[in-house]
């Protein structure tokens, strides 16, 4: 009976630890801890708070399981448990411990976003990224308010971005809401007609990464993407000044 | 203290029998019936139709998902099912459910004969049956359903970006759905307040009651803004008015009319079937509700503050105020946490035995853990930036009501099936029910935090090969057949048993607390043939084992 017990328990114990500790352990290599100004400083934020909730979830999990496998008693058993409802200290302790916890969750957020969403000082190059049904439409300022690059749901824009260097977006849109976000760099974004937002932050690895709008905008929703290209600082200088050069030569043509 | 004389002409006298004298007028009694037994029966049938509905909607778009590429249907249609999906299964699915287990059960725990309004009891059936045909009638018309999603977020919800007649009825639908689940709100926070029995006071009163009572006020809080919002819409769309037109700010004020009432409603959902788990729960560990007033404490803690955090769906909107909504949220999981070590205590050295419904409510406690694990992750607006609007947030909402409103409505169906027909559901098809839709959920939705991490956003119908996202797509949709299959069992449980001896007394499974154990299964017409004298918040217990006795404090 004893070893009957032990084993359904773990039957569903099984499932339970999978669910918790599976996610803890993958969700620390789910992201990169340095591909953004914003994995630098998210990064350690979304380990630690996994760490704490598996820490909670395991144990919580226990506790949910431990009673269900060693307080089990046959089902026609005439004997009763003693009837507890209260027990003050206990109720005390599981309503305070967890505001110790949200508050040092609740600390580390906050400074965390501030650092995301402060605008800096160093801010060496704006762009304007526009979204409209369905693509993307990104205007490097640096080079002119005219020198753009458009995509198409069929053939998805790139974004040319300097590597190390920090980058002031715009993002708009014209139409309806779009979601400016790039997955490796943990960021996005909503454009939004009629308001402007603005997103600040640095590529530091060269090298392409998708990006996808995550806001439902229409039918081909899922064909607005594009790519953020991450070039050196003279690249990225290079690209802009013949993007200059095309914009003009098509505006004489 | 309060005692009754009985009633001579009930004493040891069955309730009289009024017996239909064909199928037709059993069909017409049914339906034209204000009892609220009988509406509770006609809200459950009808909202388990709807999830079966919504169900075959999502095996739709799990099938489109399995490989890229577009398979079976178009990128218009994709967007109809996923908008109907979710519509169906909140609106018409979830929060109706919540209205039947209410009408069926709470007055019967609260010792009244009815619901204090029964035929507008009746009316908000028949509004909310209509108002979802008419939602869900989009599909026949012209250009389809609507195709918006179900947060409808304007302009795309407008005339310009969508225009059909699918968008509005789904529109006019839901307002006139929304307005039964306010008529249901009123009727039974009225009844609550003023039909309890002698002797049950509030805090006597069981944790369903309670967490119905809570529900409803809710529901008068959340459901008018919908309203007002829904008829609004429809005004822009139908008479050119600008009230969501983005040059006035309206892309914003959709998002904060639509979640003023949106968070709400995900306690709508939650809190009746928290108290569904809340009454099973002592029932099968022999002892009564840990923490019990602690609980209610927790609970009105958890609905006053679920108005306080709506722009947590905002955050990455650009123009909210983090700080406020995060630290809001954090809280809300505060009395939610409460809530689970009430649970875990009630089990705590208490005599465990594992009938179908109370495994049904572990596999809640264990989804719904982890649902709530990942909600504590997406409160803080870093990591919400990393993955919100991703298939991280599908998987997190997803452990939230699927493990909350499911698990528990299929607990409540083995728990309370002989109160409602008199006769018990099989066990062991129950058990084998249970475990199917077990790994068929976890199988669907736990490999989807990876895919929302990897970078597959919601609501996309198609994604490319070198995404490297088939495999978990895959994986997730083998989930869900496993997941459908498990109504079968289900299917055969109820067919098998509907003619299977009758129970044939108050409580079959021996130790209920509330008072809808202490009347015969099914109970009589008004409920009770005699009243038990009502001294604790267990008074169907305290009926059937007086010799037990309570510790306090």
């Amino acid at each position: 009976m004893k070893f009957n017990t032990t084993r359904r328990g773990l039957f569903i114990l099984g499932p339970a630890m999978f669910a918790l500790t599976g996610c803890a352990v993958d969700a620390d290599s789910g992201f990169s801890g340095d591909a953004s100004s914003v994995n630098e400083i998210s990064h350690s934020l979304w380990t630690y708070s996994w760490l704490a909730a598996a820490v909670v979830g395991v144990f919580t999990a226990i506790l949910i399981v431990w009673p269900a496998i060693f307080h089990r008693a046959p089902k026609n058993g005439p004997e009763f448990p003693k009837q507890t409802q209260y027990n003050i200290p206990v109720e005390i302790a599981y309503t305070l411990i967890p505001f110790i916890i949200v508050a040092g969750l609740f600390y580390f957020t906050v400074v965390k976003q501030d650092q995301i969403t402060k605008p800096q000082e160093n801010v060496k190059h704006e762009i304007v990224v526009n979204g409209f049904q369905w693509s993307w439409q990104f205007t490097y300022l640096d080079a002119g308010k005219d020198v753009t690059f458009t995509g198409t749901p069929a053939k998805p824009p790139v974004l040319v971005v300097p590597q190390g260097e920090r980058v002031r977006y715009t993002i708009e849109s014209n139409d309806v809401v779009h979601g400016f976000w790039i997955p490796e760099f943990m960021i996005q974004i909503q454009n939004l007609p009629g308001v402007t937002n603005h997103l600040e932050f640095t590529a530091n690895k060269l090298g392409d990464f998708p990006g996808r709008c995550n806001i439902l905008c229409g039918r081909n929703h899922a064909q607005m993407l594009f790519t953020v290209r991450v070039v050196t600082p003279a690249e990225y200088q290079t690209y802009i000044s013949n993007l200059k050069l095309e914009t003009e030569k098509a505006s004489q043509a | 203290m309060t005692t009754y004389a009985q009633r001579e002409a009930t004493e040891g006298v069955q309730a009289p029998k009024v017996a239909p004298t064909s199928k037709g007028r059993h069909f017409v009694r049914f339906i034209t019936s204000t009892d609220h037994k009988t509406i509770g029966y006609l809200y459950l049938m009808t909202t388990f139709a709807w999830f079966l509905i919504g169900g075959v909607l999502a095996l739709i778009l799990r099938a489109e998902l399995t490989r890229p590429g577009m398979q079976f249907i178009s990128n218009e249609q994709y967007n109809q099912v996923f908008t109907m999906h979710g519509t169906i299964m909140l609106l018409m699915f979830a929060t109706p459910l919540f209205v039947g287990f209410a009408n069926v059960i709470m007055p019967l725990q609260i010792g009244a004969a009815d619901v204090a309004f029964p035929r507008l009891n009746m009316l908000s059936y028949w509004i909310y049956l209509f108002g979802g045909i008419m939602a869900f009638a989009g599909f026949l018309a012209p250009g389809g359903a609507a195709s918006f999603g179900w947060t409808a977020y304007a302009p795309l919800s407008n005339s310009q970006y969508s225009p059909g007649i699918g968008g509005d009825l789904w529109i006019v639908g839901l307002a006139i759905g929304g307005i039964g689940t306010i008529l249901g709100g009123v009727n039974f926070i009225t009844t609550i307040f003023t039909m309890r029995a002698p002797g049950m006071t509030m805090f006597r009163m069981s944790i369903f009651s309670w967490n119905v009572l809570l529900t409803s006020i809710l529901v008068l809080l959340a459901f008018p803004p919908l309203a007002a919002a829904l008829l609004a819409l429809e005004s822009d769309r139908l008479f050119g008015s600008h009230i969501f037109d983005p040059a006035n700010g309206g892309a914003m004020l959709w998002q904060h009319l639509f979640w003023f009432f949106g968070h709400p409603e995900v306690y709508i959902l939650a809190l009746p079937f928290f108290g569904i788990a809340t009454e099973i729960l002592p029932v099968f560990s022999r002892k009564p509700i840990f923490g019990y007033k602690g609980l209610i404490a927790a609970t009105i803690a958890i609905a006053a503050l679920s108005v306080s955090v709506w722009a947590h769906h905002m955050f990455a909107s650009g123009q909210v105020l983090l700080p406020f909504f995060s630290f809001m949220t954090f809280l809300i999981g505060i009395p939610t946490g409460v809530k689970f070590f009430n649970w875990i205590g009630t089990m705590w050295r208490g005599h465990v035995t594992f009938e179908t419904p109370m495994l049904w409510v572990m596999g809640f406690l264990i989804t719904f853990l982890f649902g709530g694990i990942t909600g504590i992750i997406l409160a803080s607006p870093p990591l919400d930036f990393a993955v919100s609007a991703s298939y991280f947030v599908v998987a997190h909402f997803h452990y939230v009501l699927f493990g909350t409103v499911v698990f528990a409505m299929f607990a409540g169906f083995y728990f309370w099936w002989p109160k409602m027909t008199g006769r018990m559901l099989n066990e062991r098809l129950g058990k084998i029910h249970f475990w199917t839709l077990f790994f068929g959920f976890h199988t669907t939705f736990l490999i989807q935090h990876w895919l929302g991490i990897k970078g597959f956003p919601r609501r996309y119908a198609d994604y490319l090969a070198t995404d490297g996202f088939t495999t978990m797509n895959m994986i997730s949709t083998v989930g869900s057949i496993l997941l459908a299959l498990s109504m079968i069992p289900f299917a055969i449980n109820v067919w098998i048993t509907r003619k299977s001896p009758l129970v044939n007394c108050d409580d079959p499974w021996g130790y209920g607390s509330s008072l809808e154990w202490a009347t015969s299964c099914p109970p009589p017409r008004h409920n009770f043939l005699t009243m038990p004298r009502i001294r604790s918040e267990r008074p169907a217990f305290d009926l059937h084992h007086p010799h037990i006795k309570t510790e306090g404090h």
